[in-house]
């Protein structure tokens, strides 16, 4: 008996589960219901929804780079710490990923709004109330929260098995702190960076929860947009083009991360 | 404490939670000087290494280069640098940019960056090799890279820790004599860490021999050779013939049975010491030759090693190591001979 027969149930699960969806969103998106069409895509690549599309890709971006300018300064720290206490420290991260995530975003609806825990503090210390749900910081905060440990875990695991005698040659060299972290430490963790991108980015471009509930609906996202179409139009046509659109927004970001993956080395891509 | 020394070392000890990985040691290096810390695994010459780099502190003690207290200078503001025990080459960089790091650190012109960089590749034999990744690399070709990395920077002292442990016999044979050479060449103090003592032997010009975090002896190849001061030297050293004796008077010394003349002598009368016998001072006769009572035994084994055969005689219980050019065969009768000055005696070790 062959190995291979012990993925079997894999490859089953990944043809109902990943191939067929896949299929069926080709399917819709090229036809009309049994002929060939383009009808549905030339839609798909209106302006308006393009528009919907760019302000996905930019708020997405942000929120990549607030998880990167956040996350690795902490995965430094913890990088740095005593082995116990970097295991206890990291489980803050993590514990609450074993929430779901629906109900960690209604948490934030809770604290962010009017008659909400940060506003009562604020007005219990006399200043005036503000209005921070439903706003654009509020779906940046909320994406930034929700993926902020896929960004801090390949770091850390990237810092953590960084050879320390690199570090102690960059000092044995002449470099000082600051010269020994942007020449050495940094460039060297460059795959946990790369890993962590793609771990924010490509969720945070796709997402449509936070911005329904933290943005409350006021900045309409790709996501949202395809839920859209399917559940609330019905036109699984123009929603399957949305997504297949998206889909090879991805396929080519996934590439490029792939690409600069293996520039910066082969480690990252044993990382996940 | 005359200012010619380069580095020295006043009473430094240092402890690991507890544990003493080094003992008052009491060391000094000259300008020039190829110095080799020489011991078994564990006995603190990379501990004292890293200490003179700068990323130990020692517990107690104090370290002193060109005559300053270097206590509070940290590794990167010392004239120092270390080719380290598996390279640590930067990934990250090409082979021109490893050995370049630490002149951009010190922002010098990019023409003279250029300049002295290729150099030293060509000094360790890598003209041309600048563009390639380290990986790229052999082992050797690696470790020359790391030579350069560090020697490119000018350092008063070269650390090398163990720095052949990785590569073949063949090539670190190539390596010591290159080493060696370059050395001598650039007139740059060494102080090199191994637990080869072949190597310390070819290399150096003193060697400090480490156990458990004390100096055991510290002297010139030969010295330490011919007149290994205790028995752990001796043992460590090359090989050697170590008896339990008694010293008889001044010059006359009992081991094995018998009594023979030797040339030391202050250990006073009737005293256990410790006797050792170098393998090659063990002279074989033909019984023949023998007198009435000279020592004489059986051959129990013989051992073809090229140049010479490696035998083991049994002579009243005690089996002898002996390195002869004389063919013989296992079960043979032979008389042996040991000259005084072959006789080397100390004191038993606690």
């Amino acid at each position: 008996m062959k190995r291979t027969v012990f993925a079997a149930p894999y490859a089953v699960w990944m043809a109902i589960f990943i191939f067929a969806p896949m299929l069926l969103i080709g399917y819709y998106a090229f036809t009309d219901g049994g002929d060939f069409t383009l009808a549905n895509m030339r839609a798909g690549l209106d302006a308006m929804y393009m528009q919907v599309l760019i302000r996905s890709i930019w708020l997405a971006f942000r929120a990549t780079l607030l998880c990167l300018l956040l996350g690795y300064p902490i995965a430094y720290l913890l990088s740095r710490m005593k082995h116990g206490t970097a295991t206890l420290l990291s489980v803050f991260f993590v514990v609450p990923m074993w929430m779901n995530f629906l109900l960690r975003t209604y948490a934030w609806q809770v604290l962010l709004d009017s008659g909400g825990i940060l506003n009562s503090l604020l007005i219990s210390l006399n200043m005036p109330g503000q209005q921070l749900l439903y706003t654009e910081a509020a779906v940046l905060l909320g994406m930034v929260y929700n993926f902020l440990p896929f960004m801090i875990l390949p770091v850390y695991t990237v810092l953590t098995k960084m050879d320390a005698s690199h570090i102690e040659a960059a000092r044995d060299l002449g470099a000082n702190g600051m010269q020994t972290f942007f020449r050495v430490v940094l460039p060297l963790s460059m795959p946990g960076v790369i890993s962590g991108v793609t771990m924010v980015f490509i969720p945070a471009i796709t997402t449509f929860a936070i911005s329904r509930l933290l943005g409350g609906g006021m900045f309409m996202l790709y996501g949202d947009l395809m839920e859209n179409q399917f559940l609330l139009l019905n036109d699984w046509g123009s929603g399957s083009a949305l997504s297949f659109i998206l889909l090879i927004l991805v396929i080519i970001s996934m590439a490029v991360m792939r690409r600069a993956e293996r520039q910066a080395g082969e480690e990252g891509a044993k990382l996940w | 404490m005359s200012d010619k020394h380069l580095i020295e070392l006043f009473d430094v000890s240092k402890e690991y939670d507890g544990d003493a990985a080094l003992k008052n040691i009491d060391l000094y290096v000259n300008h020039g000087e190829f110095l080799t810390l020489l011991g078994p695994s564990g006995c603190g010459k990379t501990t004292m290494l890293r200490i003179i780099a700068g990323f130990v502190m020692p517990s107690s003690g104090r370290v002193l280069m060109e005559g300053r207290d270097v206590a509070h200078i940290p590794p990167y503001k010392r004239k120092v640098n270390t080719v380290f025990q598996k390279y640590a080459l930067f990934p990250h960089l090409n082979v021109f940019d490893n050995v370049a790091f630490g002149l951009k650190i010190k922002k010098l012109p990019k023409a003279e960056i250029e300049r002295r960089v290729n150099t030293l590749l060509e000094l360790v034999n890598l003209k041309g090799y600048g563009k390639r990744w380290v990986e790229q690399l052999s082992g050797g070709q690696q470790q020359r890279v790391a030579i350069a990395r560090a020697l490119v920077n000018e350092p008063e002292v070269l650390l090398l820790d163990e720095p052949l442990g990785a590569l073949d016999l063949q090539l670190r044979k190539g390596m010591q004599v290159e080493l060696k050479r370059m050395q001598q060449r650039l007139g740059i103090t060494f102080i090199y860490v191994t637990h080869d003592q072949e190597e310390a032997l070819t290399m150096s010009d003193t060697i400090v021999v480490l156990r458990e975090g004390v100096i055991q002896q510290i002297g010139a190849p030969q010295d330490i050779y011919n007149e290994p001061r205790n028995a752990f030297v001796a043992d460590f050293i090359g090989e050697s013939n170590i008896l339990p004796g008694m010293m008889a008077c001044d010059y006359r010394v009992r081991f094995n049975g018998r009594e023979y003349p030797c040339v030391d002598a202050g250990f006073g009368e009737e005293q256990p010491v410790e006797v050792v016998v170098r393998p090659e001072d063990v002279d074989i006769l033909p019984l023949a030759q023998v007198g009435g009572n000279g020592m004489r035994g059986v051959v129990k084994s013989t051992l073809f090693m090229g140049v010479h055969y490696e035998i083991q005689v049994v002579s009243d219980g005690y089996t002898w190591m002996v390195h002869t050019t004389d063919a013989v065969d296992v079960g043979w009768q032979v008389g042996m001979q040991i000259l005084p000055d072959a006789i080397h005696i100390m004191r038993p070790r606690p």
